[in-house]
């Protein structure tokens, strides 16, 4: 809402005074209580900041001050006013502000979410700090490289595979039940919450899939349509794939779409063993 | 190796090779390359607040291949995947009840005090490799990996000939615990 304010205002002409900005006007409208002299309610935001450009300047934390009356509900409406209004160096990824792409994934007060689905704390007057993904390379400020992750999701084929063509020569059809196992699955839109919270993914990245590609894998696994499924099983056999897992459940807590990756790999090792 | 240092120590040296470091005398240090990384690496670390204390940084990025290359999937192997994880489970689920007879039954079975003692011991063995498996990677750090391995197995024989002494030729496990319980 904020970032839509003052981008407007910006299209309007950068003469504007803030005062004069039309979502005053619609604000007046929207409700009684909202008074406009109302009083300032300032948050501080401590980002992580780290430049390509500098290497040899350590990362370092920056806080903004914002007044959250002028401010979306969101962490990421707080960062796009950031962006747009005090600091437009802040680097970081969003796409659809409404947690369907994944792009801004961030560790905020500690915990991996979306910052489109997080909501800024009103509660406290304390400093509400983000920083990138954790064990990530980061390439700017709140952006970390995911070259690995994808290069990872990758190599579990995530597609159907088969050979036999449908008897009818429509689409290959499944019953409800089997449809009902991709429930849960089928939403994650790889935003690398799950994998970047998980001890083992820190310690072992390069070697161990982590939970957002293992519940993929998972996916794949469940599919009643796909017929390449003890390759798929063979692929995760040994012992850095599948077994770096050990339930410590961090995944299942982070993620932003409540998703259970924690599951699904129980289930996979499950499947993999009876 | 300077980082270790302490910054409190390091700064001193760091003021002075500051004062050394004037432009009209810098070239007749220019051989001693050595030495101005050196001064360097000292400088940064004397005025870092905190001392770095990274037992192991993480190593640069390497991606292998191409960008769009998926990651190599590992050769298949069982006796360290499923077949591993599935004996590790069976193997501690099946402590339970060996834990619980020889006090349930309040009698004592050398036969069944020997399995319990072999499972503790598998049991362990597997739990130390999975730790060592974790925090030792292979492809980071291969002479690390290989010791802590051999000195995992020796630990586990030790063990092992221990267990074994004081089976043969003493109370038994279960009979020790039961003592020291009621002395």
């Amino acid at each position: 809402m904020a970032a839509l304010r003052s981008t407007s205002a910006r299209a309007l002409g950068s003469a504007i005074k803030p005062a004069f900005r039309p979502a005053m006007f619609v604000r007046s409208m929207a409700s009684v209580s909202d008074t406009p002299s109302e009083k300032p309610r300032m948050k501080t935001f401590q980002v992580y900041r780290w430049n390509p450009d500098t290497p040899t300047e350590k990362p370092r934390m920056q806080s903004y001050t914002l007044d959250l009356n002028k401010t979306g509900p969101m962490i990421l409406d707080a960062l796009i006013r950031i962006k747009n209004e005090l600091d437009p160096t802040l680097t970081f990824r969003r796409s659809c502000r409404e947690g369907i792409c994944g792009s801004c994934a961030m560790n905020i007060n500690g915990q991996n979410t979306l910052a489109c689905l997080c909501r800024i704390n009103t509660e406290d007057a304390s400093e509400t700090k983000i920083y990138p993904l954790p064990h990530t390379y980061v390439v700017k400020d709140l952006v970390p490289d995911l070259t690995l992750f994808y290069k990872q999701y990758k190599s579990i084929k995530p597609y159907l595979q088969r050979d036999t063509p449908s008897p009818d020569g429509k689409e290959y059809r499944q019953t409800k039940a089997d449809r009902r196992k991709l429930d849960g699955l089928y939403e994650c839109i790889l935003c690398a919450c799950c994998s970047t919270s998980c001890p083992s993914y820190w310690w072992n990245s390069e070697e161990y899939l982590g939970p957002a590609i293992l519940l993929q894998s998972y996916r794949w696994l469940a599919d009643s349509r796909d017929e390449r499924t003890a390759v798929r099983k063979q692929a995760l056999d040994n012992s850095m794939s599948l077994y770096r897992c050990h339930t410590i459940l961090n995944c299942t807590r982070a993620c932003p779409k409540g998703l259970n990756p924690g599951l699904a790999i129980a289930e996979i090792k499950k499947q993999m063993s009876f | 190796m300077a980082s270790i240092m302490r910054p409190a120590v390091l700064r001193p040296t760091a003021m002075a090779a500051r004062m050394v470091k004037t432009p009209a005398i810098r070239s007749a240090f220019r051989p001693a390359i050595q030495k101005e990384v050196m001064s360097n690496a000292i400088r940064a670390s004397a005025f870092h607040t905190t001392s770095k204390r990274d037992i192991l940084p993480p190593p640069p990025q390497v991606i292998q291949g191409g960008v769009n290359d998926p990651v190599p999937i590992p050769d298949p192997s069982p006796s360290h995947g499923s077949y591993h994880w599935t004996f590790e489970r069976l193997l501690a689920g099946s402590l339970v009840p060996l834990t619980l007879t020889p006090f349930a039954a309040g009698s004592l079975n050398p036969t069944l005090d020997a399995v319990l003692c072999a499972a503790i011991l598998v049991h362990s063995h597997l739990g130390f490799q999975t730790i060592i498996v974790d925090y030792v990677p292979a492809k980071r750090f291969p002479t690390a990996r290989k010791i802590s391995t051999w000195g995992l197995n020796l630990a586990t024989a030790l063990v092992g000939l221990g267990l074994y002494e004081f089976e043969t030729n003493d109370v038994g496990v279960t009979e020790a615990i039961r003592r020291v319980w009621t002395a």
